[in-house]
């Protein structure tokens, strides 16, 4: 019940927001950090659930905003068959793909997960017929998606609420996922993965479970992307993109289900407040993930989390 | 026919060049506590590995429990079918609660014994805490209690006591004593401390160079010349 209180208060001062911000582009950064938001928390979950660093995520990312687009504009199919397509292809893309590359772990899986993103982008960029290169493109989207007018998805104010409502929804159904026996046996799964063979799980359906369900959260954070600025280019697939939600993943820290959303945040925050000093603002960026790395190894959300639990007070 | 409760048959285990275990055959009765000994290198837990599936198909020769081949059997399956073990090096899930590791346990061999095990290995005041918390002689008893949920029918100890104090390791092998015969499980125990193998076991069987060297009754096998010679020292005769 408690849990279910947090997120209802979560999500309505996140729905409030607009209103006590008249800035439209601050409005419009925030919109694009709750997008990253989600992306991060997908990357984040990965860590936290199978222990394994994702540099591909972006695949999953564009993927599912490349589908949202071509179909769009190639009338494929309904744009509600679209949404389900852009998010459950790239779920099971991930899901055949982690059977086989979990096998490997470590460093191995982390670059084999940064090939196949990076082999999407160069489809993308290559397959001019279809993708149209590195001109992207622009979707031709309908009126109305899921019975709201189209401006409700490309305005920043009524974007923010709808992205918000959404990070919300998957911050409270991996919490809940979490707390659950699925939750404990994948946790242990990451701590010890022999000794979880030997009392009898299989360990590789359950990580492949994980990683499909973080690709899953990647390719919904495109599908916003993709309504929200209703053009996409090769750029939403290259590993950057990973990188910078990896970042945004360390910096808010990764024990709880919400530190990568709150890194990204801070990451917009910081990039926006940096880039007005100066044009190397990467190089701030990249100071204090070293920092943050040395002085917060849990990242801002186990650092809060400590503070937290110092006072008697759980988190998830 | 009574089967064996576990039986390998022509057990061998090479690395690179050097043969670990040698076509080792080894028979467990129902119920019975069979100690496993012998000096460091002996081959007694690459010969717990190949009977509890760790080594994979890179071991030759047959598994059978209760006569049932399980040899092709990956280790998961061999812990459903029954076989359960514990390890020399704690092997337990740090982060997670006492109660949540034995009840993920208890999930898995699909049984509902976890507050059981808790209960019979002393860990009901440990239930909430995390296992790193805890103390080592505690961590190697939820490493037990892991083996024991579900109340497997053979249960593989390697080396349970290791660290433990010797008033420690009496209690363990006195409690794990008792479980067994309250169980019925039949145990295959490698242990270094010859009290705790003497005051548990009926039967011994001695490993030497990845053979056997002597098997049967304690009292026999502590009077075998050789196996004086090989492990026990001039002073255990």
């Amino acid at each position: 019940m408690i849990r279910i209180a947090v997120f209802l208060i979560a999500g309505a001062a996140g729905a409030l927001l607009p209103n006590l911000f008249g800035s439209p582009l601050l409005l419009t950064l925030l919109t694009q950090a709750v997008i990253s938001a989600i992306l991060a928390t997908g990357v984040g979950f990965l860590v936290r659930q199978n222990g394994l660093v994702s540099f591909g995520h972006a695949g999953f990312f564009g993927l599912g905003a490349y589908i949202v687009a071509l179909s769009a504009t190639n009338a494929w199919m309904p744009i509600g068959a679209t949404l389900v397509v852009a998010i459950l292809a790239p779920t099971v893309l991930a899901l055949l793909l982690g059977a086989a590359m979990l096998r490997l772990g470590g460093v191995a899986f982390s670059m084999l997960t940064l090939a196949v993103a990076q082999a999407f982008y160069e489809l993308a960029l290559r397959w001019r017929s279809l993708a149209n290169g590195d001109d992207g493109i622009a979707a031709q989207l309908p009126d109305r998606i899921l019975g709201l007018d189209i401006s409700v998805f490309q305005q920043a104010g009524s974007m923010f609420v709808v992205c918000w409502i959404v990070l919300v929804l998957v911050l409270f159904g991996l919490s809940v996922l979490i707390a659950s026996p699925f939750g404990t046996l994948t946790l242990a799964i990451r701590e010890n993965e022999e000794r979880a063979r030997f009392i009898g799980y299989g360990t590789i359906v359950p990580r492949a479970a994980i990683y499909a369900l973080s690709a899953a959260i990647a390719a919904l954070a495109g599908v916003l992307f993709a309504l929200y600025n209703g053009f996409v280019t090769p750029n939403v697939l290259y590993w950057g993109l990973s990188g910078e939600a990896l970042v945004m993943a360390v910096v808010g820290g990764t024990r709880a289900v919400w530190g990568p959303a709150l890194g990204a945040l801070l990451f917009f925050l910081l990039k926006n407040a940096a880039g007005d000093l100066t044009d190397h603002w990467p190089a701030i960026i990249g100071g204090t993930l070293i920092v943050v790395t040395v002085l917060l190894p849990r990242g801002a959300s186990g650092t809060i989390a400590m503070l937290m639990q110092r006072m008697g007070v759980r988190t998830a | 026919m009574t089967y064996p409760a576990l039986e390998g048959i022509g057990l061998t285990r090479r690395f690179g060049g050097f043969i670990a275990l040698d076509s080792v055959s080894i028979a467990l009765r129902p119920g019975e506590i069979r100690g496993l000994i012998g000096p460091n290198g002996a081959g007694k837990s690459t010969l717990m590995d190949v009977l509890s599936g760790r080594t994979g198909k890179s071991a030759s020769g047959r598994v059978s429990l209760f006569g049932h081949d399980i040899t092709e059997l990956p280790a998961r399956q061999r812990r459903r079918a029954g076989l359960a073990r514990s390890f020399q090096k704690t092997n337990i899930f740090p982060d997670l609660t006492v109660a949540a590791q034995i009840g993920l346990a208890s999930r898995a061999a699909e049984t509902n014994n976890a507050a059981e095990v808790i209960d019979a290995m002393e860990l009901s005041a440990l239930a909430g805490q995390r296992a790193a918390d805890i103390s080592y002689g505690d961590q190697r008893r939820v490493d037990v209690a892991l083996a024991l949920v579900g109340r497997p029918r053979v249960l593989l100890l390697d080396e349970p006591a290791a660290g433990l104090s010797m008033a420690e390791s009496l209690n363990l092998a006195l409690l794990l004593r008792d479980l067994a015969a309250r169980w019925q499980v039949t145990v295959l125990i490698v242990e270094h401390d010859m009290e705790v193998i003497f005051s548990i076991c009926s039967h011994l069987t001695v490993l030497h160079l990845g053979r056997i060297l002597a098997s049967g009754p304690p009292e026999e096998v502590r009077a075998m010349p050789e196996v004086i010679t090989a492990y026990l020292g001039s002073s255990a005769a």
